[in-house]
């Protein structure tokens, strides 16, 4: 579904992506893990068309997206969840959600799996604050919202950057149950996260970056080893799993 | 006589508060939309009312279908300067100080061509209406500034709801607001801050056109306007375009009041005297973000 081929990337004339090539099929759960700075941020933000492509082609479902602007993409089944969640603050949750559902209706024409009452069933703070700004929630509150914004976008595949970062660990859990529920019904998930316990427990197959570049490809035995073996962890990321 | 006094200085403040507010409104929506500090706003109400004054005067155009065109020629203007110079400029990724000489660089350009085109004099534009006479509360009020205050408070009510309710006004507000975030979810962020360009352009024509019947419009005049704007965008909070309408209002009001109480010499003096002790005081401006996206 994503294909990714020798993607050269980065801001401005300074390269920060070398080489980076990788997939995800559908209703596949993959994860970019990698220590702080080693490009994981900067290849969301390649496939979400923030960053431009100096090199290298990036295809959504065979069809080249490379150089297409940023707001083209989600046209492509792309949803991304950005890093610091990029929510419109001074906008309250529905607002936030309804300009999300216009686009996804405008864009996916035919393709809605995400109803509004399915995105009020997955994330019950949509009906009970509906009305509330959203700068006025907490951390965990914003991801939720967040994810809501993307499920609406109508998306084959949803990008999700350090989702779990600075929340609490019962709001990580919830989040990963709702992320857990969309992959059993078939929606391909992008995650790139820093804490490998949490990527291991989601997805079935993970990239492994440094400085850059695509180091490794773990799957199977040695991905499920990865989220409990600190050693194995430590060998890849450097600086073994987060806490 | 001291209540038809008080009551001519307040029509009066209102009046030229309501015009203030409509200049400074496209430069907050502009500031907002694109965090462009623009100089040039004033001249969009000179070319607005020179437009409509050459459509009205030498080609005899009836008076509603020269206002549409004199609005257009903002939009035109507004349009033309984003997709022309400023997304060259964003392109390069230029600072923000580049944006600011690029505007008063294109306002001094705007105010040599009308001078070229239309030379050193005044163009006073027929007043909307009748030109009725009323007596109110001992105030002479002409029908033109019921017209002025009439259509500014409909627009101003007209651009809240845009900037609320509307699809469209809510991406604007989102593009300003988070451009990364905006583009992720399908908006076309360009696209947007052109629009916030041809929507300052227009404003900036509105004004111009309303404000003519009553000063007489000329090259020198877009600069002043900007300077009354820039203050009324200021005192309102420079991200929230509708505080603009409550800073032209208090700016109007009290000008009014300093010439009423004092000398019509020391109304500038008394007015940024005001904006500076409220810049220092309240730097939010007087509504900060309470106004939040657009209202």
């Amino acid at each position: 579904m994503l294909q990714i081929a020798s993607l050269v990337s980065g801001y401005d004339a300074l390269a920060v992506l070398h080489d980076v090539s990788l997939h995800v099929k559908e209703s596949e759960a993959v994860a970019i893990i990698g220590a702080n700075g080693a490009g994981k941020t900067s290849l969301v933000r390649a496939i979400a068309g923030l960053n431009r492509a100096m090199r290298g082609a990036i295809a959504m479902h065979g069809a080249d997206m490379t150089h297409l602007p940023a707001h083209a993409r989600p046209a492509h089944g792309i949803a991304s969840l950005l890093e610091n969640r990029r929510l419109f603050g001074e906008f309250t949750i529905e607002e936030n959600l309804r300009l999300a559902e216009t686009a996804g209706r405008k864009l996916r024409p035919g393709r809605t799996k995400f109803e509004w009452n399915d995105v009020c069933d997955l994330f019950p703070i949509v009906r009970e604050r509906g009305a509330t700004r959203v700068e006025l929630l907490s951390g965990g509150q914003q991801q939720m919202v967040a994810v809501a914004r993307c499920l609406l976008l109508q998306p084959d595949l949803l990008i999700l950057d350090e989702p779990s970062t600075g929340l609490a660990p019962k709001v990580v859990k919830d989040i990963l149950e709702v992320l857990g529920a969309l992959r059993d019904r078939g929606m391909a998930i992008l995650l790139v996260e820093q804490n490998v316990g949490i990527a291991a427990s989601l997805t079935e197959r993970a990239y492994v970056m440094s400085l850059g570049r695509i180091v490794h490809e773990v799957a199977g035995e040695e991905w499920r080893n990865f989220g409990t073996d600190e050693r194995l962890a430590k060998a890849y990321l450097g600086g073994g799993r987060e806490p | 006589m001291l209540l038809g006094l008080v009551s001519q200085s307040l029509l009066s403040g209102v009046t030229n508060g309501l015009i203030y507010a409509l200049v400074g409104f496209g430069i907050a929506a502009i500031f907002r939309g694109a965090h462009i500090a623009n100089v040039m706003q004033g001249e969009f109400s000179v070319v607005g009312a020179v437009v409509v004054d050459v459509l009205l005067v030498q080609i005899g155009m009836p008076y509603w279908a020269a206002a549409i065109i004199g609005c257009l020629s903002g939009a035109a203007l507004g349009a033309l300067i984003d997709v022309v110079f400023i997304r060259r400029l964003v392109a390069q990724k230029a600072p923000d100080d580049s944006y600011l000489l690029f505007t008063i660089g294109v306002s001094i350009t705007i105010s040599a061509a009308v001078l070229f085109l239309f030379g050193r004099e005044g163009h006073l534009l027929p007043p909307i209406g009748s030109g009725q006479i009323f007596i109110v509360l001992d105030a002479v009020v002409q029908e033109h500034a019921l017209w002025l205050i009439g259509i500014s408070v409909i627009l101003m009510f007209a651009l809240r709801y845009f900037y609320r309710r509307t699809t469209l006004g809510m991406r604007m507000s989102a593009a300003a607001i988070d451009p990364d975030g905006a583009a992720t979810i399908g908006i076309d962020v360009r696209a947007m801050r052109t629009l916030t360009f041809v929507l300052g352009g227009v404003l900036g024509a509105i004004a111009g056109i309303l404000i003519t019947p009553i000063i007489p419009v000329s090259y020198m005049v877009g600069l002043p306007l900007t300077l009354k704007g820039f203050s009324a965008a200021i005192l309102g909070g420079l991200t929230n375009p509708l505080g603009a309408v409550a800073g032209g209002l208090v700016i109007g009001i009290l000008e009014a009041l300093v010439v009423m109480q004092m000398s019509s010499a020391y109304k500038d003096v008394v007015t940024f005297s005001g904006l500076i002790l409220i810049m220092i005081f309240m730097p939010r401006g007087l509504l900060g973000r309470a106004g939040r996206a657009g209202g």
